[in-house]
């Protein structure tokens, strides 16, 4: 046995990634592998020694960038997500020709209903795009989270969730997003974008949210090139002793900068409003407002970026003053609020809000006109379709936090149980 | 970076035990608490491990040369019948997250390791740099199963304590420059003369030469 644990990480060969540092596809490789826990090392192209050292030679032909070696040793030349996917092995069909129930998230209210419906019995499945955790699994320190006193990463409250929801017997279909949901009796058929074909006789949506776009100039060019949405889990080891900027007001950006706090040489948190008790947790504004390294600024907004290959500046305009301020950044994160992941709801045309998110309960049948097709109303989660629930940040009216969101998608498993004795079979 | 090894220790420490050795070790891990499984092969050691490990567990894998070798690193850490607890600790923020780190690395259900070397008398002697995998060995763990080449088997403890300190430790050394660039060090010792919860640790003697 080795005297040195140096470091726990695997022993056994995992990814290497090489690609160029500012690249959004080497950047949506490492994030797609950072959230699903996978081993890789990140080989920066501009260094050909380090090149040299997993390829053999210094240099590698820019239109094979990002390059994947798999653990087997084969290569993927400008790889993407879905190719390293199914190269890992993580992409598994169905087990089953029908379930019960098919969650469409794995965030908190996706896997706390996957718990609870496979706990009791039901046949359950879950599809997710991306990794389990939703927008909570990149979270790095969920401190009021019942039951953790000392708190827990959303990575880690994700992954044993995972753990427990497949010990019970729910099956997790990873790394394919849903393209569509039609009818099919009383039930629904769920496609994924592999083809795959999910037929459930009841769907829940636990989509969740996806970041707010910020709408200046250049965002999207430089993904991946200094600029991420989300807390970029993958990064905060990249961002050490770096200047950082984080832009947004609620949790998530609170829970990013105490995070790239540990790291980065400067953080500045830029808040659109008069001060961050708007919708931050008490706990974190404390956080946030006592680390020597942070700088707050509310009443102020992204008015632009400076670049070149990569973020260099950010620009920002506070308050009345009509002089923009000029920011020196590495790293910006933007952790905006969230726009309801629904995509993949549009086939069966579901009621929404104005801002997209799934109305539930009386609503949806009153907001559906004479479309609700049934006698009895829409139970409380339900949505304007019979046997079509939500739960979690998608919702309309939800509390937009992770232990409400467990919450919900528990308490429609219940709901569940209801409409599958309707429909019969239970 | 190369180890320089003395030939002559080289030749001892490196020599297959004899049957008659490899069996009163056996006999005396036994009396010691210690259940002993034989396995003529690396192979049969590896299937040996997977039938002692159950579906879903949370297992810890030691660093282990002996290990990597026989596959079970790699049955533990990539084949999905388990819960890997290296895979966890990979995607957790040292920064935020060093307790939860801590506290999972001290108390897996299962560890799996090796040795640096097991005497004629049933005793098992294992150094560390670091000590974070004795606690687990010695107590932490819910049950420990460790695979052990048959050339670690020495006479006694002071024979043990010289293979260690004239033999692995050079070799870890150059390993640890190679793999982390810094050294390792004798830093720690753990012997385990006996166990007092029955079946708890479970030694496999592999009559192969594995790791060092």
């Amino acid at each position: 046995m080795s005297m040195f644990d140096y470091d726990a990480r695997p022993v056994t060969p995992g990814v290497v990634l090489v690609g160029a540092t500012a690249s959004r596809g080497g950047y949506a490789i490492r994030d797609f592998l950072s959230r699903n826990g996978y081993p890789f090392e990140w080989v920066d192209a501009g260094q050909p020694e380090a090149v040299r050292a997993v390829l053999g030679a210094g240099e590698v032909e820019p239109s094979a960038l990002p390059l994947c070696i798999l653990p087997d040793g084969s290569r993927l030349a400008a790889a993407t997500v879905e190719q390293v996917a199914v190269g890992l092995g993580m992409v598994a069909a169905p087990a089953r020709s029908e379930y019960d129930l098919a969650i469409v998230g794995a965030g908190p209210a996706g896997l706390g209903a996957a718990v609870n419906a496979a706990s009791e019995g039901l046949r359950t499945v879950v599809v997710e795009a991306v990794a389990p955790g939703g927008q909570a699994g990149t979270t790095s320190m969920i401190e009021n989270y019942l039951g953790f006193p000392t708190g827990i990463s959303g990575s880690e409250l994700a992954t044993r969730a995972t753990v427990q929801a497949r010990r019970f017997g729910a099956e997790l279909l990873l790394a394919r997003p849903l393209t569509g949901v039609s009818a099919d009796g009383p039930g629904y058929v769920a496609g994924l974008s592999d083809g795959t074909l999910i037929r459930g006789r009841a769907v829940l949506f636990a989509s969740g949210v996806e970041w707010r776009r910020l709408d200046v100039a250049g965002v999207d060019d430089l993904l991946g090139a200094g600029v991420y949405y989300g807390a970029g889990p993958s990064e905060a080891l990249a961002c050490t002793d770096s200047r950082v900027v984080v832009v947004g007001g609620g949790n998530s950006a609170g829970q990013a900068v105490v995070r790239f706090s540990r790291y980065a040489q400067h953080v500045t948190l830029l808040v659109r409003g008069r001060d961050l008790g708007a919708s931050m947790s008490q706990y974190l504004i404390d956080q946030v407002t006592a680390i020597p390294n942070v700088e707050v600024r509310v009443r102020t907004q992204v008015a632009g970026l400076e670049a070149d290959d990569r973020l260099r500046a950010v620009i920002a305009r506070c308050g009345d003053s009509i002089e923009p301020v000029r920011l020196p950044a590495d790293a910006l994160f933007i952790c905006i609020g969230g726009a309801p992941r629904t995509d993949g709801a549009a086939g069966i045309e579901l009621v929404t809000n104005a801002a997209g998110y799934l109305v539930t309960g009386s609503d949806a049948a009153n907001d559906a006109g004479g479309s609700w097709p049934l006698a009895r109303e829409p139970l409380p989660l339900e949505t304007s379709r019979p046997g079509v629930f939500a739960a979690g940040d998608v919702r309309c009216g939800s509390v937009k936090r992770c232990a409400a969101a467990i919450g919900e998608g528990s308490m429609a498993v219940a709901l569940v149980h209801r409409r599958l004795a309707e429909v019969g079979g239970e | 970076m190369v180890a320089n090894l003395d030939a002559a220790v080289a030749a001892e420490f490196t020599e297959l035990a004899t049957g008659e050795q490899i069996a009163a070790a056996a006999a005396a891990l036994e009396r010691n608490g210690i259940r002993p499984l034989l396995a003529a092969t690396g192979a049969d050691a590896r299937e040996l491990v997977g039938s002692l490990l159950p579906d879903g567990a949370e297992v810890y894998n030691n660093t282990s040369q002996t290990l990597q070798a026989i596959g079970v690193a790699d049955d533990i850490e990539r084949s999905g019948r388990y819960q890997p607890l290296r895979l966890r600790l990979y995607r957790m923020d040292r920064e935020m997250q060093g307790r939860e780190m801590r506290t999972l690395t001290a108390s897996p259900d299962y560890a799996v390791g090796s040795v640096h070397a097991l005497t004629e008398g049933g005793s098992l002697l294992i150094a560390s740099a670091s000590g974070s995998q004795l606690g687990p060995l010695a107590s932490g763990a819910g049950q420990v199963i460790l695979v052990i080449g048959a050339q670690k088997i020495v006479r006694d403890v002071p024979a043990g304590m010289r293979r260690i300190y004239e033999y692995c430790y050079p070799l870890e050394d150059a390993r640890a420059r190679r793999a982390y660039g810094v050294p390792s060090g004798v830093n720690n010792i753990l012997i385990i003369n006996k166990v007092l919860t029955p079946g708890r640790v479970t030694a496999i003697i592999v009559n192969e030469r594995l790791g060092f």
